[in-house]
C-alpha cells in the first residue's frame, strides 16, 4: 500500500483530492474575506495579485474564499449523495439479489420505474416542488443543496442498486457459496462473509465514476439555473461568471479546472480500482 | 448390516423451458458405514444431481423429487433449514469439482477454515487455528501456518484442493462426497489426491462416494462402484466384478475406452458412438440401445428393468454379456 510504488496517476489524483478535502474542511480557518463580500478597491483584478492570489471578480469578490466555499459545497453534494445512494442501494441491491422470489420483484420493479425517468428532468422538477420560494409561505423552503443532494441520491440508488443487484446474483452462484452452505453456514454468515465482501469492490469503483458525473451534472444544473445558490459551488460559480469570459477570464478558468481535475481524479480512481478488480478475478 | 445411508428409488425432476427434465430416474442405493462407493458416467448421466439431492442441496419451486433418502434412518426432506445445517458438515460434506472456484478469493484461507470450526462447532479463535493448523497437516498441506495467511489464488490447484478436503472434513462428517474431485487437477495431482481421501477414509472412518466421469480414476479406491447412464444405474457392482463380470454393454464400452500402456501401439482408442438419450422424453427403450453394438428389436420397445445377479451385482439389460 506504499504511495510511492503506485503510478504517477494516482499520486496526482490522491494529491488534487487531499488538497479538495483539506480546502473543504479546514478552508474556513484561513484568513481571508467572506466568498459573500466584496472589496471594492479591487475589482476583477487578476490571479497573483496582492491580497487575492487567485484575484477576484467583477464584483470583487475574493476567488479563493468562493473556490474553497465551492469545494465545500461540491464535494458534499457529490460524496454525501454517492455514500447515501451507495449504502441504499447496496442494501436493497444486496436483497433482491439473494433473496430473489417477491422481494427481488418489488425491488426491482422499483429501479426499473425510477430509471426510467430522464434525469434533468426528474432533478428539475425535484428542485422546482421542494426548493422554489412559495410565495404564500416563505420560510418554507428547504436549502437548494439539500434538496439536490436528496433528488441525486434518489437517482443513483436504482443506478447503484442495480450493480449491487447483478454482482450478488453472479456471486451468489458460485462454487464457494455452494461449499459454505454445503458446511451447515447460515444464510446470513454467507451473505456477510461470502457475498459482500466479492460485491463491495465493483460498487466502490462505481461510486467514485458516479461521483465525478454528480460534479458535472451539479455544474449542469447551474447553468441552467436548478443548481446551488449564485456563487455558492463551483457549478454556480461558473454559471454566474461565465458572462464575464471577455474581462476576467480566470474567474470561469479557475471552476472549470476545479471540476475537470476533480472529475478526471475520481474516474482515475474508479478506473485504477477496476483494473485491480479485473486482475484478480482473472486470476480466479 | 445398518446402512448410513439408503435411498430407495430417488427421481429427480427439474422444470424448464423446454418441459420437464428427469435428470434422476429411480436410483436406489444403499451405503454401509466407512464403505467406499464410486458412481460412473459420462455428462448428463445425473451423477452430479444425484449427489446434490442426497445432499438435500436441491430445494426450490423449479425441482420435484420423489423416492427416499434415509440417512441413518431419517429422510432428510423432513428436516427443516436449521435441521439440515445441522446436517451438512457433521453428517455428510461435499468436495466439489473445481478447486479455482470453490474458495471465496477476498478471504484468506484461515479465515475460511475457522468459519465453520467457530460457528458450528463453538471454537474458540485461537482454537480454530489450531484444529486448522491440524487439519492441513492432516491433508498434507505443506507449511500449513503459512498456508493460512494466504488467498486462494495463491495455492496451485493441487494445493486447493487439499484445503477444500481440508474443511469437509472439519467437523468429522460420517460420509464425504467427493464430486469429481480429480478432474480439474494435474494427473500427477490427482493420483496423491486420490491417495489421500483413501487415507483419511481408513483413519477417520467415513463413508465414502466418488463421483466420477473416468473409470480409470476409481478403480483402484473403492469397494464397489455404480455406472450412471440417462439417470439411471445401469450397473451395480463390486470393483472387482464390474470389471471381471461386466453385465452391461455400457460398461464394457467404458472399460475398453481407458487409455492403457499394454495396449498395441498404432491401435485405435475405442470410443462409444452416438450421443446420451434426451433427458426429457419418458423413456420406453432401453437408453443405450441407439449406441449399444448388440442392440435388437426388443432393446427399441421395452425399457428394462433392474436384475438382479446375486452377489450384489445387478445390472439393466435384456441380453447381458456372458448371458445364455
Amino acid at each position: 500500500m506504499e504511495l510511492k510504488n503506485k503510478p504517477l496517476g494516482f499520486k496526482l489524483s490522491t494529491a488534487w483530492l487531499s488538497l479538495c478535502v483539506l480546502m473543504a474542511t479546514l478552508g474556513w480557518l484561513l484568513p481571508l474575506p467572506s466568498w459573500q463580500s466584496s472589496d471594492s478597491d479591487a475589482l476583477g483584478v487578476p490571479m497573483f495579485s496582492k491580497g487575492h492570489i487567485l484575484g477576484t471578480d467583477n464584483w470583487g469578490v475574493d476567488q479563493l474564499s468562493a473556490m474553497i466555499n465551492g469545494t465545500r459545497i461540491s464535494l458534499g453534494v457529490a460524496v454525501v449523495s454517492v455514500t447515501l445512494g451507495a449504502l441504499i442501494g447496496a442494501f436493497l441491491g444486496v436483497m433482491a439479489g439473494y433473496t430473489r422470489g417477491w422481494i427481488d420483484a418489488i425491488i426491482s420493479m422499483y429501479f426499473n420505474v425510477t430509471l426510467a425517468f430522464p434525469t434533468l428532468v426528474l432533478l428539475l422538477a425535484l428542485v422546482a416542488i421542494f426548493a422554489s420560494p412559495d410565495p404564500f409561505n416563505p420560510g418554507t423552503t428547504l436549502p437548494r443543496m439539500v434538496v439536490l443532494t436528496f433528488a441525486i441520491t434518489f437517482i443513483l440508488i436504482p443506478f447503484l442498486g442495480r450493480l449491487a443487484r447483478a454482482a450478488t446474483v453472479s456471486w451468489a452462484g458460485r462454487d464457494f457459496v455452494l461449499v459454505a452452505k454445503s458446511l451447515g453456514l447460515k444464510r446470513r454468515t454467507i451473505l456477510v462473509q461470502h457475498i459482500i465482501p466479492n460485491v463491495l469492490p465493483s460498487l466502490i469503483s462505481v461510486s467514485f465514476l458516479a461521483a465525478g458525473l454528480i460534479i458535472i451534472l451539479e455544474g449542469g444544473l447551474s447553468i441552467l439555473g436548478a443548481g446551488g445558490d449564485p456563487g455558492s459551488s463551483w457549478g454556480s460559480l461558473l454559471s454566474r461568471n461565465r458572462g464575464d469570459l471577455a474581462l476576467t477570464p480566470h474567474t470561469t478558468f479557475i471552476p472549470v479546472a476545479a471540476i475537470a481535475l476533480t472529475v478526471m481524479a475520481f474516474n482515475y480512481f474508479g478506473e485504477y480500482l477496476r483494473t485491480g478488480i479485473d486482475n484478480r478475478d482473472s486470476r480466479i | 448390516m445398518s446402512d448410513l445411508l439408503k435411498i430407495t428409488d430417488l427421481a429427480v425432476d427439474f422444470d424448464t423451458s423446454y418441459g420437464k427434465l428427469h435428470a434422476v430416474r429411480g436410483v436406489s442405493l444403499d451405503i454401509a458405514p466407512g464403505e467406499s462407493v464410486g458412481i460412473v458416467g459420462e455428462s448428463g448421466s445425473g451423477k452430479t444431481v444425484f449427489s446434490r439431492a442426497t445432499m438435500g442441496l436441491l430445494r426450490g419451486s423449479s425441482v420435484h423429487r420423489t423416492g427416499q433418502i434415509l440417512f441413518e434412518g431419517t429422510e432428510i426432506s423432513s428436516l427443516d433449514s436449521k435441521q439440515i445445517r445441522e446436517y451438512w458438515g457433521t453428517k455428510i460434506a461435499m468436495i466439489f469439482q473445481d478447486p479455482m472456484t470453490a474458495l471465496n478469493p477476498v478471504r484468506r484461507i484461515g479465515a475460511q477454515m475457522s468459519e465453520s470450526l467457530i460457528k458450528r462447532l463453538g471454537m474458540s479463535k485461537s482454537e480454530a487455528k489450531d484444529r486448522a493448523i491440524e487439519l492441513l497437516t492432516l491433508v498434507k498441506l505443506p507449511e500449513p501456518e503459512l498456508a493460512l495467511e494466504k488467498y486462494a489464488h495463491q495455492l496451485s490447484g493441487g494445493m486447493r484442493q487439499r484445503v477444500m478436503i481440508a474443511m469437509a472434513i472439519a467437523c468429522n462428517p460420517k460420509m464425504l462426497f467427493a464430486d469429481e474431485p480429480t478432474t480439474a487437477l494435474d494427473v500427477t495431482v490427482q493420483a496423491q489426491v486420490l491417495e489421500l481421501l483413501a487415507e483419511l477414509r481408513k483413519e477417520l472412518g467415513m463413508a465414502m462416494v466418488i463421483i466420477t466421469h473416468d473409470l480409470g480414476v476409481v478403480a483402484g479406491y473403492t469397494d464397489r462402484i455404480a455406472v450412471m447412464y440417462g439417470g439411471e444405474i445401469v450397473e451395480l457392482a463390486s470393483t472387482t466384478d464390474l470389471f471381471t463380470d461386466t453385465k452391461m454393454p455400457y460398461t464394457e464400452a467404458l472399460i475398453k475406452s481407458i487409455p492403457r500402456v499394454d495396449r498395441k501401439r498404432g491401435s485405435e482408442l475405442a470410443s462409444i458412438e452416438g450421443m446420451p438419450p434426451d433427458p426429457t422424453s419418458n423413456r420406453a427403450s432401453c437408453g443405450f440401445a441407439d449406441r449399444c453394438p448388440y442392440a435388437v428389436q426388443k432393446c427399441r420397445d421395452e425399457h428394462p428393468q433392474l436384475v438382479d445377479a446375486g452377489n450384489g451385482h445387478s445390472y439393466r439389460c435384456f441380453f447381458p454379456i456372458g448371458g445364455k
